[in-house]
């Protein structure tokens, strides 16, 4: 079942991967533009167990690392992907309030963005990573979160969607 | 918090955080593995780039221009009346245009300076996840490119070279906070560095407390040991405002790119400098205001009905 899950799961993965690089990366989009695949593994995350979270976020960041706008040492997009999601999957799993209701799962992607974001600039600081200004990464964060606010909602039933095909569930949001 | 947290959940949180923690010890370490697993990423993603730029200009033209519309409403509204019955090809010929302009004037640039340069298009933007600011470039070690090479646009410095791939290369714009040059001020020959901020501004730090600099000072590239990562005289900004705060030991500034780092689409890559220095060759000329002309009216008085 675990392989089943995996195989179709990992080409999903690099698709959209690829379709950040390839595509969502080529538009300067005012207050920092958005991470479509760090929302797409957030909301992965968040209608998956905690166990299917950890994995998704050890995937997705080793993914995000190799990356060549990743700014800092392979393994620190790895390990801040990690710990968000499974602590968004932990905080929601068998909570329909949360993972089965759509505004629960957006407002838990735009926050837990914003914990990654946080996270990053936190392990940036302990691993000698240059950041920048603070007004600057307040305006990086900001228009973060709000792309991810205005984003969430449009790709959420097309990512539900693969997340039930994957995993066979019967409630897609 | 339902989850019940069982055993094989948390060993497997626990592996895979360790596994991070290893990966980013390895990294920290230098290890050439994981550089090499970014360089074939990199090396698989490059063609994907160049499509998707390919494909993506026309929209990307567009949205830029509904982002500067405030900016350019005039500049839009005249080009819209003048035409309208091109505005089709109008569309597929700008970004052609654009790039020519840009080459030329970096061309120019390197002509005056006696730079050897290969020219280069941009292929992507950086995600601004990373807090970062840096693109990435059609070229690569195959054209002859290497890190630590001085990138030139059409205004002046745009960055240094930060990775370079087969096919590509990441550029480290001169906007980004880690990025640090060391430049003189046209003219009095003042040195100091200055420092990306994140945005169009950067803040410059003379390194003589002794010596002043004043709003509109030009400033320029002071170069490296061998011409590496910088090349002396390559214009870089220009100062528009002055710390002059009492406590600092040497004075502040605030600095404005020549470079505008939304619109990059046509670089250089320097990689060879002229023997000798360029010195101030480069200062750009101020813009020549246009003289208004005078309108003069001559009124003459016209017979009164009365008389």
């Amino acid at each position: 079942m675990l392989t089943r899950q995996l195989s179709l799961s990992a080409p999903i993965f690099l698709f959209i991967f690829l379709f950040q690089e390839a595509v969502v990366n080529q538009f300067k989009l005012p207050g920092g533009g958005f991470s479509l695949f760090a929302i797409f593994a957030l909301i992965w995350a968040v209608i998956s167990t905690p166990e299917i979270a950890a994995l998704t976020g050890f995937g997705a960041g080793i993914l995000m690392d190799m990356s060549q706008s990743a700014g800092g040492p392979v393994g620190q997009w790895t390990l801040i992907m990690i710990i968000v999601c499974y602590g968004v999957s932990y905080l929601g799993y068998g909570d329909g309030n949360i993972n089965g209701n759509p505004i629960g799962v957006v407002f838990f992607v735009v926050i837990a963005n914003l914990i990654t974001g946080l996270l990053f600039l936190a392990s940036s600081a302990l691993l000698g990573v240059t950041t920048g200004g603070f007004a600057q990464i307040l305006l990086t964060l900001l228009g973060n979160s709000l792309w991810t606010l205005v984003i969430t909602p449009i790709v959420l039933p097309v990512f539900s969607f693969m997340h039930n095909f994957v995993f066979e569930t019967r409630t897609v949001l | 918090m339902r989850y019940g947290g069982e055993g094989r959940t948390r060993l497997l949180l626990i592996i895979l955080i360790v596994t991070a923690l290893f990966l980013i010890t390895l990294d920290l370490r230098g290890v050439a593995v994981l550089d090499g697993a970014r360089q074939g990423t990199q090396t698989i993603l490059s063609p994907f780039q160049k499509a998707g730029n390919f494909i993506l200009t026309p929209v990307k033209n567009f949205v830029t221009d509904i982002t500067h519309l405030g900016r350019t409403r005039n500049q839009i509204e005249k080009l819209r009346a003048d035409n309208a019955k091109l505005k089709s090809d109008l569309l597929n010929r700008r970004n052609a245009d654009a790039q020519l302009k840009q080459l030329k004037s970096i061309l120019d640039l390197a002509g005056t300076a006696g730079y050897k340069v290969v020219n280069t298009r941009v292929i992507s933007q950086g995600s601004s996840q990373s807090f970062s600011q840096t693109v990435t470039i059609d070229i690569g070690s195959n054209a002859g490119i290497k890190k630590n090479m001085t990138v030139l646009s059409q205004s002046g410095i745009a960055g240094v070279v930060k990775e370079v791939y087969p096919t590509s290369a990441l550029v480290m714009l001169a906007s980004d906070p880690a990025f640090k040059i060391g430049v003189r001020i046209a003219g009095t020959q003042q040195i100091g560095i200055l420092t990306g901020r994140g945005s169009r501004s950067g803040s410059l730090q003379l390194l003589d407390n002794l010596t002043t600099v004043k709003v509109g000072d030009v400033l320029l590239a002071r170069g490296s040991v061998a011409n590496r990562p910088f090349v002396p005289g390559v214009p870089v900004g220009y100062v528009t405002a002055v710390d002059n705060s009492a406590g600092e030991i040497a004075q502040n500034a605030t600095v404005r790119y020549y470079t505008n780092f939304g619109g990059l689409g046509v670089l250089a890559v320097v990689v060879a400098a002229s023997p000798s220095n360029p010195g101030d060759a480069l200062v750009p000329t101020k813009p020549v205001p246009t003289p208004i002309p005078t309108v003069t009216v001559y009124v003459t008085p016209s017979p009164s009905p009365t008389e």
